[in-house]
């Protein structure tokens, strides 16, 4: 071997060792990568906040039906929302309102309809990010809703859905996701706050060590709010050995409450 | 869901070249790999319509079709698909004609591959009974026209709740997407069909414990060489097998919770991915049966969000209609 073939060898192995040690190593937080060297974010993730009762602070009050006692009374909770404030406008504020009386019978989590985003990241479900080379897919437990991230060309939504059109990218190690075409019709927690077919939002999501991510959504919607807002929590890694999502088929359980009035049988 | 200008192209190609699908033999070609070495199956993998569950008694042991006899389907395919393009103005109760996918025809004769005969086990003394017995006598839900006192008399297709493991994949005439992602450890496969996605672990875990039953069960997978087997169990006897979960002619399909399901994908070439199902539950069926469907690659193919539920006016339909009616008769 020539001189100029062996010190090749070393300047290719040393690169090499370079280029692989993020694959196989963590960095100092913790926070494991991709072989492509990207942030993993694969796993199963979960909040521990109270933003699907309410997104902003509050105090403990009572649930929808007094029937289940203490089982359907809502706890206190700190907001996930910047500030505290969702600055809708006039008659959004008040449409809230009336979301938040007619709950039990409106809320599209208890006719089990797909959550939508962002509220499908902080509904007491567990949910899987399946990060592969190209694509990222969010799958959710509840109602088994689920999205594809278009990490490649973005696509436009070319209709309405629940779970919008994601397109994904990386700034720096955080995963944005611009989120489009949703529907309108989801709400973002159990407390009535809502959104609209002109929605617009874009999540970050930080793996910020080895069991948390760090996630903040923007939300954007001139019919609604004065200005965007952001809320942000922390994802949770499900470190079970044995966790898995089995999936929540919510279905029959919204049933009697959606088709109640047509239903002849003992229960009725 | 495909985009026309997609549709028709694919029509056109499908129509123009002669289809060797099954011809092809697996071991001249190398499957690639991911990153981390695992066979890679990622794609968006289609079926294609026009093939029954089961085999016509009169085609006995043949498992394709005579030249005849696919010029036949071929034509009867053409026809269809021609006609979604011209849609009726008439309203009826199906999906509306611009859902419609035909696929590219294919030679198979059933899906069902064994028994040879192509056609369904017997069902167990057990399984006949329970059909007729059970919710206290009005037997298992199924048939499209009956009752409608309360949800439970329609199967789970009318109710949106799923269309099972199986009736996901059996293609139809709309949402016949099937997509394959893969990260170290895991194969998932997500259905067009009611967004379903199956979250399959590669490693050796226990399976959930048998008090957890669930529509679509509990699938532990691995690799057979370049296979992949996945085994599924921890079923509910809910769920109808038979395209869109609707069970089969002549039968509503219902198995028992102990049915094991063990799935085979074999990608054969970059474009065709063999999949093989076979359905062991002894309370219901004498013998095992398999079904094969090839599933072709189609980068074009757009899956979209199949909200069934959320859209479900049929239930309410179907529900107040059997009320209204019962009050114009007088009851």
């Amino acid at each position: 071997m020539s001189s100029i073939g062996a010190r090749s060898l070393v300047s290719i192995l040393v690169s090499a060792i370079f280029i692989v040690a993020p694959a196989l190593g963590q960095d100092p937080e913790g926070v494991p990568r991709t072989v492509g060297g990207r942030p993993d974010l694969n796993g199963i993730w979960q909040t521990f906040s109270r933003a699907n009762w309410n997104l902003q602070d509050h105090a403990a009050y009572e649930g929808p039906m007094w029937e289940l006692g203490a089982i359907g009374a809502v706890p206190a909770g700190q907001g996930v929302v910047d500030g505290n404030e969702i600055p809708y406008l006039p008659e959004a504020a008040a449409r809230k309102e009336a979301n938040f009386t007619d709950r039990r019978t409106d809320d599209p989590e208890a006719k089990c309809y797909m959550p939508g985003i962002p509220r499908a990241n902080y509904m007491p479900y567990p949910f899987q990010i399946v990060q592969t080379p190209t694509d990222i897919l969010f799958v959710y437990e509840y109602a088994t809703a689920n999205r594809l991230i278009h990490m490649g060309a973005p696509q436009v939504a070319v209709v309405d859905s629940w779970m919008g059109t994601n397109n994904g990218r990386w700034d720096g190690d955080t995963l944005v996701i611009d989120v489009t075409g949703l529907n309108g019709l989801a709400w973002l927690d159990r407390a009535g706050n809502f959104t609209s077919s002109r929605t617009h939002v874009v999540e970050r999501f930080t793996r910020i060590g080895p069991d948390h991510i760090q996630y903040e959504a923007t939300i954007e919607d001139p019919t609604l709010f004065l200005r965007p807002w952001t809320i942000s929590l922390l994802l949770y890694r499900r470190a079970e050995d044995n966790a898995q999502l089995i999936d929540f088929k919510c279905v029959e359980f919204a049933e009697r409450l959606l088709y109640g009035e047509f239903i002849v049988d003992s229960d009725n | 869901m495909r985009f026309r200008f997609n549709r028709l192209r694919v029509l056109a190609v499908a129509f123009a070249v002669a289809v060797p699908a099954l011809a092809q033999t697996p071991s001249d070609y190398t499957v690639p790999r991911t990153p981390w070495g695992d066979p890679d199956l990622q794609g968006v993998w289609p079926g294609n319509t026009g093939v029954p569950m089961e085999r016509p008694e009169d085609l006995g042991e043949r498992e394709t079709l005579t030249e005849e006899e696919f010029a036949e389907r071929q034509q009867r395919l053409q026809e269809q698909a021609a006609g979604d393009l011209n849609p009726s103005d008439e309203v009826g109760i199906g999906p509306p004609s611009y859902w419609t996918e035909r696929g590219r025809p294919v030679r198979e004769t059933s899906l069902i591959v064994s028994p040879s005969n192509g056609r369904l086990p017997a069902l167990t003394e057990e399984a006949s009974r329970y059909r007729d017995e059970a919710r206290d006598g009005r037997g298992l839900p199924g048939a499209w026209r009956g009752e409608a006192d309360r949800p439970e008399d329609m199967n789970i297709y009318y109710r949106c709740i799923t269309r099972g493991l199986l009736g996901s994949i059996i293609p139809v005439i709309y949402n016949n997407g099937n997509q394959i992602l893969q990260t170290p450890g895991y194969v998932v496969l997500r259905n067009e069909m009611i967004h379903e996605s199956r979250v399959i672990p590669l490693d050796d875990r226990p399976q959930l414990g048998t008090d957890i039953k669930t529509y679509m069960g509990d699938s532990r997978g691995r690799w057979e060489g370049d296979t992949l087997v996945v085994e599924t169990r921890n079923f509910t006897d809910k769920v109808a097998i038979g395209s869109n979960g609707a069970g089969y002619p002549g039968s509503p399909g219902y198995h028992s919770e102990d049915l094991v399901l063990t799935e085979r994908f074999t990608r054969v070439s970059d474009d065709i991915l063999h999949y093989e199902a076979t359905v062991d539950d002894p309370r219901t069926w004498v013998e095992p049966w398999t079904i094969r469907i090839v599933l072709e690659r189609d980068d074009d193919y757009r899956m979209f969000e199949y909200a069934c539920h959320e859209a479900n006016y049929a239930m309410y339909d179907i529900l107040s209609g059997a009320r209204a009616q019962e009050a114009a008769e007088g009851q």
